[in-house]
This record gives C-alpha cells, structure tokens and sequence, in this order.
C-alpha cells in the first residue's frame, strides 16, 4: 500500500526513539508540542533545506533553534515564503489553516484525511503528499500528533482561508456578553459548558445541531445562507446587532441570526461563521481545485528554427557589445555625476551598434553586469571596458555569450528602466542608480522556467504566460511584477535567450546550472571564424561569416564597415585606404593583405585605388619626425641642438621655438631628463602619431557582481544548520548550576570558577557557562576547558566550534552538564537534547 | 552551408556561384530588392515597401520568414525576424475601397490605426468627412496623394477601388518575323496581374516591346509619355512594327504636333510646360478615357508629372526604365505613384542570356600637361570639372581610340559642346547636340544606323531613348558630374546585340588626379554593381598603339 512519506513526519514517536527521552517531534514529557520543539526534531538535512528555501532565515544565522523558529513565523519571514507558493500549494496551506485553527473546537490541527477530503484528494495522490512535504519544508505548516497545524501568524495573513470567514468562537467572544448570553440561553438551555460562548461554539461544531437548526429556518433564509457559502463570508444588513429570538424572528435575516448561522460582526455586517459554512459546504473547501497550472498556448514551431533564431540574435549580440566596447575604447563615454551614463553617450552606443535605444540599453547594463564595462578612478571619470573584456574577447562565442546571459540572469538591474523618472522627478540614467529591482532575477527565472515548462518551441501568448505566471505565483501579482515579466520577455528575446517567442534550446541546460551542455549546444549554432573573405569590382569585400580577430581588425583598417551580420560587408574608399597607410600599412601590405585571403582575383579597379590613394599619400609628407621639442625661448633651442650628446636624437630644428626629434616621445623626453633638462611631454595635438591611439582600459570593478545573496548551496545551509545546532544546544542543555559565592572576599567568586573550570579540564568535561562578552551581551556556551590559569581559561568552544580565551571575571555562571562525564559524540541527526 | 547571408541591416547577400543560388533568388525575390549584383555576392534589401509588395502580392510573413531561415546560412536574427512580421502585418489594416455611397472610402478594421491615421499631420486635407467609425471618405483625385502619404507614416493602404478600363482599344502583337522574348512577356504579364508598377530591364533589352505587349494585353486607349521628339518616332516605329496599330491609331503630341487618337505619344518637355504658371496641356490627359498611361524613363519623370500622376491612380500605369536611381533620392516616389516594381533582372543575367550585347568598360587615365595641372590647380571651384573634363589631353586619346575601331561605329558622347565640337571637328564627325534640329537629328541618327556614318559626336540628348542597333563603341569625355544612372544609359547605347554577336565597348576617358576622376569612381557605381568591372588602362598605351 502506498504510504506517503510525509506520514513518517507525522508519526508522533517513532519506535526508535529512546524511552527515556522525547522523540523528535514532542516537547519534553508533559508539555505539548510546539512549533519550536517540532523544528528541534527536524533533521539537520530537514533544516538544511528550509534555510536554503527560505534564505532571508539564516541571515544572520540564528543563535539557536528557538531564535529560528521566532525568525520562520515572523510576519514578514512568512510573507516573503508565501510569494513564492504556487496556487496549488497555497490552496493547500489555505486548507490546513481553514482546517487547523486552534480556535476551532474540535482538536486542534487538521487531520490529513479530512484536508485530502477538503481538496477532493485522496492523501495519496499525488501531487498533495509532494506540497505537503513542501509546506513542511518551509515551515509554514508543522505536525502536531498527528495532525497538521499552520504557524500561527498564518491566521492573520490569510485572514480568510479558502474564502471562509473566522470561527464562531471568536465571532462570539467579539459581541457583547449579554447577547451571546441570550443565543446561548435560547439554542442550548441545557448546556454542560460553563461560558455561554463555549456553549454557542460547541453547538456550533457539532454537524447535527447544525442541520437542526438549518431545518428550522425558511427557503428564503436558506438562500440567503448559499449565497454566502462560497464567500465573500460576509453580508451587510441594517441594525446587525438587534435583539431576536427564535420567537421573535421575523425575516430571513433574523431567522438566521437568532439560531447563530450568521453572527454580527460590526454594527451592520453580518459574518457567516467558519463551521457553518464548512458544513454547507459538505466537504471540500473550494469549488475549483487546480492542482496543474493552466497549459501555455501559443504558436509552436520546431525547437530547430527556434534555436537558430536565437543563436542569431546571440551572435548579434555579441556582436554589438565588441562594437560598443571598442568604440568606448577609443573614445569613451563619460561618467555622469550621479555615476550613471548620459544620454547622449546611449544614443552614440547605439549608432555604434546600429540598433536602437532600449536594446543599446539593455547591452550596455549587460556588458556593465557581466563585468567587461568599468569605470575608471578619476573623478569625472569615464566608462571603459576592463581587463575582463580582453580576456573575454579571447574566449570562444559560445562561452562569451554564456557570460552575457549568465551575467543578465542574476542581474538585479533593470535596463528598461533607465530614462524613466523616480518618485523625486530625476531621471533615472543607465548604469546609474535607481535601476535596481531585487525581484527581477526571480521574475526573469519565472519566465524561462515556465517557457522551459511548455512543450519544446512554443511561444505562448503574453496572456497565456502570465496565466501561467498568475498560477505559479499568485501572491506575487502586482503592476510592477507584470512590468519586470514583460522587461524580462522582451529582455530574453533581445538576448537570444529566447527565439521566436520560445526558449532556445541552449538555455535549457544553462536553466540546470549546467553551462557546458548549454555552451555545447550553442556552439554547434554559432558561425565559426572564416580567413577569407571574397573581393569584388562593385569596391566591396564580403566576409561571408565571422573573420578571425587578425584578419577582421586589419579588413576594418583597410576598408569601411558597410554592413554586419552573419557576414561582413567592407568598402573600400579613397578614405578607407588613406586610413590604413596613415596607421603605418604600406600599399604592398595592403595588396600582400587582400591577395592571401581573398577568394577571387583582386579586381584591378581596386589594385589601382590602393596604387593612387597609395602614391597621393606620400605627397605631402613633410619628414621622419615623431616627436617635437617647444620652447619660447630660442637660446636654449640653440643650445639643444648644438649638444653633442643630443645627436642620436636626431634633433631638426624646424622653426626659432620647434624642434623636432626622430625618436620617439618617451625617448626624447627621458633622454633630455638624463641630460639635466625637463621637458613636459605634451598631448596628441599637432604630433605626427603613426599608430593607432592607444586602447585604454578600466581597472576591474572593485568587486565584481554580487551574486544574489541567498544561501547557496547545501555545503552552506549545513554549515548554518550546525551553527544552529550548536547554540540550540547551548542554550536548551540541560545543566546544574554550581553554585558560586556571592558575597564571599574578593576574588573567591573567581578562584572558584577557576576550580570547577580547571576540575573540568582534569576529566575532560564539557560545561555551559554563562558570559559576558566584550560588547557587554550575555551570552551561553558549552565549553571543553583545557587549560585555566592567569585568569583566563582557555577552552575548545562547541557552540562556535573554536578555541577560544574566556577572561574568568566575565564568566557569570557555570554550570554541569546533564551528561555523565566525558564529552559524547552528538548524533548525525535527530533531536537535540 | 547554405548560400544567403542575413545582414543586420536588412540586407540579404547571396552567393551567386552556389548551387542553391537560383532556387533561393525566386525565394526572396518576391520581398528584396536586388540592389547590387557584382560578381559573386549579389544584396538584396528587405525594405517595407518590399514586404508590404509581397503582401499585396498574396505572401504573408510566415513565407517570408520560412525563406529567410531556410536558405540562411547562419542563424537569422530574431529581431530581425520579429521586424519584418510587424512590418508585414501593418499592411491591410487600412483598405482604400469603393463605395457605393461615398465613392471612395478608406476604411480600417483596427480603429486605433484609423484614428492615427485621421489625426496624423501629414495627412491634413486629404481625407473626408468620417462614416461611421471605421472609414473615412477620400476625394478620388486624392488616391494618390494618400496613398503616398500613408506609406510615409507607415501604414500602407490596400487598395482595393481597382482601375478603371478605360475606352476599350483592340491592340494585338503582330509577331511576325520576330518573337516576344520570355523574360519580356513575363515582366508584361506580371504587370498586367499587378494592374500597375515598373519594369527594370537593361538598356537594349527590348523596353518598347514589353510596353507594346502590355498594351496589347490591356487593350485600351493608351497614353505613352517619352523622353523627347526623337524617342516619340522610335516608338511610332517600333508600335507600327510589332503591333497590329496602323498610322491612323497613333498620334503624337509634342511641341510641333498636337494629335490625339488612341494611342498618343506625348513627351514630358511638353506635359511639363507651363505658360504663366499653368499647365497648358493638362487637358491631354483628361482627353480620352485612357486605360493605360506607359511612363518611358521613368527615372526622368519629371516633378510636376509627378503631381499629374497622383491624380492619374484609378488608371494603369506601366514604369519603364534601365536605371531605377535618381541622384535626387525619388526613386521611391516612383515606386508609390506608378507602382512596384514588377520586373527586375541583372543585367549580367541579361547578358549571360545573350539578350544584350556583352560589354567591355574601360576606364582611359589621361594626364593633363603641366600647364593644364596649374590652371586646374587655380580654377574656382565651380569650374574646375569643366576644365579637367575637357582637357586638350582627351582629344589625341579619343582619336587614337577612333582610329583604333575604324571597322566599327563609334559613338563619342560628351556634355561640353566646345569640346564636342572642338572633337568632330578633329575626327570630321557630324555633332549632335541641343540645337541640332530634330529633323536633321534624325537624318543623322539614320545614317548612322545604316553604316554611311561611322562615327558620330553626340551631346547627352542621345543619353536616352536613341535606338543605334550597330554602334559597337562608345567613347565618353565627360557628362553630368557624378550621375550614375547616365553612365549606365550611355553604355546602354551599345548594349543592343549587335548581328555578328561582337562584343560592345565602352570607353570613360578620365583625367588623372582630378575631380573627373573621383566623379568617374561614383559614375561607374551603378554599372559595378551590375557586375560591369572597369579596366583601367593608361592613355599612353592606347596613344602608343598597344593592345588594350
């Protein structure tokens, strides 16, 4: 038979558990259990998990089990757990707390029978057991002998579970005593209970009273009641809190309001109690279980086409962040005050990727994310690429995109917002403040999940999607959620995360945290680089695919970038031509050039472009030289000149106050340095500069991206987990406190810490002690004591794990163990003691 | 590997030499235009109006999506693919219908955009007073001005109002003793099933035969408008010839005659004269119901015809012309006020095929003397291209180059009429030019035809239109400036096929290092990009006889 396995949870002791002491689960004998002895009896693997569902719990990691407890059933802990429950999961937790409230007089907590019968489930079936084992997981709902109870702040978060309004007990308690009185006097005169509202409520509770009494009202007040059922739980009727008997009753109202089927809950509402309406309702809590989200519909076309559309955009994308990152090279743009871009410096990333704005956008905070855009130091200082980006640009396509997406996937930033105006009326610009949405990430990952979700190569329709969005996250719904779906599809597409409309088949692994398999797919997509390219009369060259790095830099020295693409159209003009001489290239390097890597015949048309452009360039050039020497005062020209030792410099005096040096700038002027004189190098202007200017490039971001913030990785939320342990333990261990003299000579007190400190260490004891630290807190450990002297003890920390120097006067109080001496290795797992 | 390339830019480049290639042209040719066609990468440009053709056409996005990532060799952008599916669908949603009631309505199923288009600004005065929600009513004679209009702001209108027939006209080909070509009956049948548009076809491929057929298969009234007073006798000529018209059908209306019968031949000089700011012979085309008006060189059509055309929508309309560029830019005013472009082949295609004469292009760099390269130096500005264009330098050039084809006939075509007469006087050669009288331009051009001349000097008045089956070799020495489209009709003069099959030569003397040559660089342009690859050879071989 099949036997859920949260039933195991369930299971209130367990055969295993030592008699002697409380299984997991309980509190300790006697007392009832509560949520935070439930918590205490997860296993660590158990509170492993719930700190890396719900991570907002272990930052900072909590002193012991019950400061986590405290922390899961804060108000706002459980608000933030409850955004990320599906419909499903939330009718479920609507269930228990609809079923499990503790003001209901039945005992308390729901039994699972009645909430599998109460979603028109049985327990088994699937998926009820896997929500309940999450609901558990997270800590929302707990076990309670058997039965399920919600946390307790559920019951004002979801004020109106399943649309059902509060029990009748606590509408009673609300009215005046003397009319629950007269209810309680008029339906149960003969009641054993010793308050009139316990009287009315248990009456209340009991399904054949309740039928009773329906019995007794008119058709009229029946259908008043079914209007009611499926709530809203309220209705609003003049004078609510009139006085009627079942004598007196003259309308429907007051049919019902004289037998306690609807109860007043201000002056003129009227509520219809929570054991009433679950009885109309005759078993489940809601008329439409959805158990499965909403298909997604939309166009479906082969994964193939999709996947290539999005390699396309991909490969335009990497594409435009080359352009734009070498166009900041060269000429960078400026860093506003606020530390953001100006718009001026978008439009001209955008001209320089040929795209349009919001896209410019989105791959400038991209590039920015993924940490190949910086800035530098200097105060108005400018946007650059960094040192990442060379090493990114060695990188093959598929792994440099990877970086892209990963980077975008994470980011916390929302690009389209950038130019839209905060609450203050400023203007929000790229790259600077006020782009931050720390949903965003989740609403990105929400949207791949759910297109991972359809069938391969379909593209639902926005609506589709957000139906599906609504059911995966109901309680996250709101404008700004709906905008940062609608950013993030459009982000997606713009990416080549998605291709018409539809996930690409790359993404998919990468959605897996498996980047190699995504990258493998994506390389098959991905042109690889060409060294040809094909040279024709029109005075054009086709690169017909991406050019290696050597070839396509030297092409776009040569010849003017007409179009991009899959290929690469190059122009050659007049211009072009000139440009490369003036970077240094000789007219046989740019024919040697085009004659290696061209397919076809170099038209001779161009032979002689290159041949005129080549022989008008040499015209007018006037000398060799490369760096220049001015001064205002002709003596010391003279003198330069006339120095012996300044012959190797080749000094050409060209006017009174020029000089003009054959060597080189940094040579020049270190020479004359060396010489005794100090010259000032000067800037670019009016310099004969052969080379290309030089590339600059930022120092790396002082810390690279943030990852999210959550506690990643299992490794992480077992390390909480032990913290949490440890600190359980201190504080909940049973000890004997050795008493200490309070009022004895001076230092007493301590010498007789020191000897039960130092007796410790002789056996090898642990003991709790009570402290006071540095900053003036109280805190408790269990401490191993190896050593006492000079008024310190130095003892092996289990609470932190570490060996730490205790000052004796700071120790307030010890005390013994409730162990029988020697330290004893805690289990792996199961209950703390 | 497949043999198109999707640019960014919407450009598509495909490799000519792949075996895919044909296959993938009759793919994409229904919604790119070809826009170059040199050797081995041909580009084709996705342009909205090429889409929204497409969609009147009958094809719809998906089709042109499906071409795109079938034949593409990488993957296609899907911003591209998602632009051209928005393009696309922005067709149709406005629709120019007749009415019953109202005439002519513009009617849309998607108010937004109706009420975008009704208060758009470019649109002022040109539609009516509103019926209902959903139309607009529009003044017939405004079809064209909307039409227009309403491509600009992007929201091409369907127009379903359909043409009137007009005064129905029995016109037959008379095919005897020669044959439609098949490319010339499919761009004639093409436009006749798109009801209006243009057709590209290379100079000497027979333009006059496809506006015959299509007039044949419109069987109206027709009105043709040419270039001047001798095309309006080539086409007289070539209609008596190849249809069943007579002498009596054909009229021509020009500056010295004034006839009009079913057929009319008009130039544009005289639709677009204007007497104190009027146009005088507007009423020619009011003067018959005609169901066709055929636009010869149509890259000429002058502006004001442009206007008249715009009045002209509810009747068809056929563009013909070699060289669909117009250094002004209107090459799309063309396309909205006649029609789409509804046939187009390369003119290496055409060549390949031998529909046209193969042609050799041959660029002459002359230097100018030392003298001449310091008065050039000091010219002003304005003068200079006139001075190095007609350089003493070229003289001894062109007559060498004469000389040289003294078994062949030669055409030496110029823009300066000093130096056009300073040359026929050095070769003792007749000079056509703007004052040479018509009838004495026709004795000439006859002449020349029937090989009693062998070498003509001309003006560019024989730029277009002057039909000169033999003239094997065209000698230019200097023209418009930097006009692309004049360089392709001047060879155009030697491309007809000659009767021993040899091939055409087209010779561009240039003077080195000058403005000539930078304008002879964007002259050559168009034919480059046709696949006609320029030689450049020195003035000094040809001067000392070598083979060139």
């Amino acid at each position: 038979m099949y036997r859920p396995r949260y039933r195991l949870a369930w299971s209130p002791m367990t055969d295993n558990a030592p008699p002697d002491r409380p299984g997991p689960g309980t509190a300790p004998a006697g007392r009832p259990p509560t949520f935070t002895s439930w918590l205490r009896g997860r296993s660590d693997g158990e509170l492993a998990a719930l700190l890396s569902a719900r991570p907002d719990l272990a930052r900072p990691v909590p002193a012991d089990i019950g400061a986590l407890a405290a922390r899961a059933t804060a108000r706002n802990a459980v608000l933030r757990a409850l955004e990320h429950l599906d419909s499903y999961s939330l009718q479920v937790l609507e269930a228990v707390v609809a079923l499990g409230d503790d003001r209901l007089p039945a005992p308390v907590g729901a039994e699972p029978e009645a909430l599998a019968a109460a979603l028109r489930q049985d327990p088994g079936e699937a998926p009820l057991p896997r929500v309940l084992e999450e609901l558990l997981g997270l800590a929302l709902v707990w076990t309670d002998r058997g039965r399920l109870r919600p946390v307790q702040v559920l019951r004002e978060l979801l004020p109106e579970p399943a649309r059902l309004g509060p029990p009748a007990r606590v509408l009673l308690a609300a009215m005046p005593h003397g009319a629950v009185r007269r209810l309680a006097d008029d339906l149960s005169p003969d009641t054993a209970e010793a308050s009139p509202v316990e009287a009315v409520a248990v009456l209340l509770a009991d399904p054949c009273r309740v039928s009773e009494l329906l019995g007794q009202t008119g058709p009229q007040a029946r259908r008043l009641l079914e209007g009611m059922v499926w709530g809203p739980p309220r209705g609003t009727v003049s004078d609510a809190r009139r006085e009627v008997t079942t004598a007196t009753a003259a309308s429907p109202v007051e049919e019902l309001l004289s037998r306690a089927l609807l109860l007043p809950s201000g002056d003129d509402t009227l509520t219809l109690p929570r054991e009433v309406a679950l009885h109309l309702r005759g078993g489940p809590l809601f008329r439409e279980v959805r158990t499965a989200p909403p298909p997604l519909e939309g166009t479906v076309r082969p994964e193939e086409a999709v996947t290539r559309a999005a390699a396309g955009q991909a490969f335009t994308v990497l594409r435009a962040v080359e352009e734009l990152l070498e166009e900041w090279s060269r000429e960078p743009a400026a860093v506003l005050r606020n530390g953001g871009l100006g718009v001026r410096d978008l439009r001209r990333a955008a001209r320089a990727m040929d795209t349009d704005e919001d896209t410019a956008a989105l791959i400038v905070e991209t590039a920015s994310a993924a940490g190949l855009l910086g800035t530098d130091d200097r105060v108005g200082g400018e946007w650059l690429p960094t040192r990442a980006y060379d090493l990114w640009r060695e990188d093959p396509p598929e792994r440099r995109w990877l970086r892209l997406a990963s980077a975008w996937l994470e980011s916390g930033r929302v690009a389209s917002l950038g130019g839209s105006r905060d609450a203050g009326g400023r203007v929000r610009n790229l790259l600077g403040p006020g782009l931050e949405r720390p949903a965003a990430p989740q609403a990105r990952r929400d949207v791949l999940r759910a297109l991972a979700a359809a069938e391969p190569g379909t593209a639902p329709r926005p609506e589709s999607l957000s139906e599906y969005l609504a059911w995966c996250r109901p309680r996250r719904q709101s404008p700004v959620r709906a905008e940062l779906v609608a950013a993030a599809s459009a982000e997606a597409a713009v990416l080549g995360v998605t291709g018409l409309g539809a996930l690409a088949g790359y993404v998919r692994p990468l959605l897996e945290g498996d980047e190699e398999g995504a990258a493998r797919v994506l390389a098959a997509e991905l042109p690889r680089p060409l060294d040809h390219v094909l040279v024709q009369g029109d005075m054009t060259a086709v690169a017909p695919g991406p050019l290696v790095a050597d070839l396509a830099r030297e092409l776009a020295l040569v010849a003017d970038v007409e179009s991009t693409g899959g290929a690469t159209v190059y122009r050659f003009t007049e211009d072009s031509v000139r440009r490369a001489l003036d970077a240094g290239r000789g007219i046989d390097d740019i024919t040697d050039l085009l004659e290696r890597h061209s397919l076809t015949p170099l038209p001779q048309a161009l032979r002689y472009l290159v041949a005129d452009v080549g022989r008008r360039h040499g015209r007018l050039r006037a000398g060799s030289a490369s760096s220049y020497l001015r001064c205002d005062e002709p003596a010391l020209l003279e003198e330069l000149a006339g120095d012996r030792r300044t012959r190797d410099l080749g000094l050409v005096r060209l006017a009174p106050t020029v000089v003009a040096a054959r060597v080189g700038r940094a040579v020049l002027v270190e020479r004359l340095r060396q010489l005794g004189y100090h010259p000032v190098p000067e800037g670019g202007d009016g310099a004969m500069h052969l080379g290309r200017p030089e590339v600059r490039r930022a120092d790396p971001p002082d810390a690279p991206p943030p990852p999210a913030r959550e506690v990643r990785g299992e490794e992480l939320a077992l390390a909480a987990v032990r913290a949490v342990r440890a600190g359980d333990e201190a504080a909940t261990a049973e000890r004997r406190p050795v008493p200490l003299p309070e009022d004895g000579p001076p230092g007493s007190r301590a010498a007789a810490v020191l000897d039960v400190l130092s007796a410790a260490a002789r056996e090898g004891r642990r003991v709790w002690i009570g402290y006071t630290d540095t900053d003036g807190r109280r805190v408790s450990r269990i401490i191993e004591p190896s050593q006492a002297d000079g008024g310190f003890v130095t003892a092996y920390d289990t609470t932190r794990a570490a060996v730490h120097r205790f000052a004796v006067h700071r120790i307030t109080s010890v005390a013994d163990l409730g162990e029988d001496g020697g330290p004893e290795a805690r289990p792996e797992a199961g209950g703390a003691r | 590997m497949s043999c198109l390339i999707v640019q960014s830019d919407k450009t598509l480049l495909l490799e000519v030499g792949h075996e895919l290639a044909g296959e993938c042209r009759r793919a994409i040719a229904p919604f790119a235009e070809l826009e170059r066609a040199p050797e081995h990468v041909h580009t084709y440009r996705v342009t909205p109006l090429a889409l929204w053709n497409a969609r009147a056409a009958g094809h719809d996005a998906e089709q042109v999506v499906d071409a795109l990532l079938r034949f593409s060799r990488f993957p296609v952008p899907h911003s591209l693919l998602v632009d051209i599916a928005e393009t696309m669908d922005r067709y149709g949603r406005l629709r120019l219908v007749g009415d019953p009631a109202h005439g002519l309505v513009l009617e849309s199923s998607d108010r937004a955009v109706l009420e975008e288009v009704v208060r758009a600004r470019k649109l002022k005065g040109m539609l009516g007073e509103r019926i209902g929600d959903d139309a607009v009513a529009v003044h017939p004679s405004r079809r064209g001005d909307l039409k227009q209009a309403l491509l600009k702001i992007g929201w091409p209108a369907e127009d379903l109002a359909g043409y009137v027939d007009g005064e129905a006209h029995p016109i037959a080909l008379d095919q005897d003793g020669w044959e439609l070509r098949p490319y010339q009956k499919e761009a004639a049948e093409s436009f006749h099933a798109g009801g209006s548009g243009v057709v590209v076809l290379p100079c000497g491929a027979g333009k006059t035969v496809v506006g015959a057929a299509a007039m044949a298969l419109a069987g109206a009234t027709t009105l043709i408008l040419v270039t001047n007073t001798v095309s309006v006798h080539q086409w007289r000529t070539e209609l008596l010839r190849r249809t069943t018209l007579t002498e009596d059908e054909i009229g021509e209306y020009s500056g010295s005659r004034k006839e009009i019968r079913p057929v009319t031949i008009a130039t544009y000089q005289v639709m677009a004269a204007r007497r104190k700011g009027v146009y005088t012979h507007l009423e020619l085309f009011e003067a018959r119901d005609w169901g066709l008006v055929v636009y010869d060189e149509v890259h000429l059509l002058p502006a004001p015809i442009f206007r008249m055309t715009a009045d002209l929508q509810a009747r068809r309309r056929l563009g013909l012309t070699a060289t669909l560029v117009r250094e002004d830019g209107r090459e799309g005013d063309v396309f909205s006020l006649i029609g789409p472009k509804r046939y187009d082949a390369p003119w290496k295609d055409m060549e390949n095929q031998g529909w046209i004469a193969p042609a050799d292009c041959v660029e002459v760099r002359v230097d100018l003397s030392e003298s001449e390269r310091l008065a050039y130096a000091t010219a002003e500005p304005e003068d200079r291209y006139r001075f190095c264009a007609s350089s003493e330098a070229k003289t001894a050039v062109v007559r060498a180059l004469v000389e040289r084809h003294a078994g062949d006939q030669v055409l030496v075509i110029g823009s300066y009429i000093d130096q056009l007469d300073e040359l026929g006087a050095s070769l003792d050669a007749p000079v056509i030019k703007g004052e040479t009288r018509n009838k004495e331009r026709e004795r000439l051009f006859d002449a020349f035809r029937a090989g009693e001349l062998r070498t003509l000097v001309v003006s560019k008045v024989a730029n277009f239109s002057i039909d000169l089956p033999e003239a094997g070799v065209a000698v230019q020495v200097s023209g418009s400036f930097g006009s692309r489209q004049e360089e392709a009709q001047r060879l155009g003069r030697v491309l007809r096929p000659k009767s021993d099959g040899r091939a055409a030569r087209f010779y561009a003397v240039v003077a080195r290092d000058t403005v000539d040559q930078d304008y002879a660089a964007h002259r050559q342009r168009f034919l480059a990009e046709q696949g006609y690859a320029y030689r450049i050879i020195d003035a000094a071989d040809v001067l000392a006889g070598e083979e060139i």
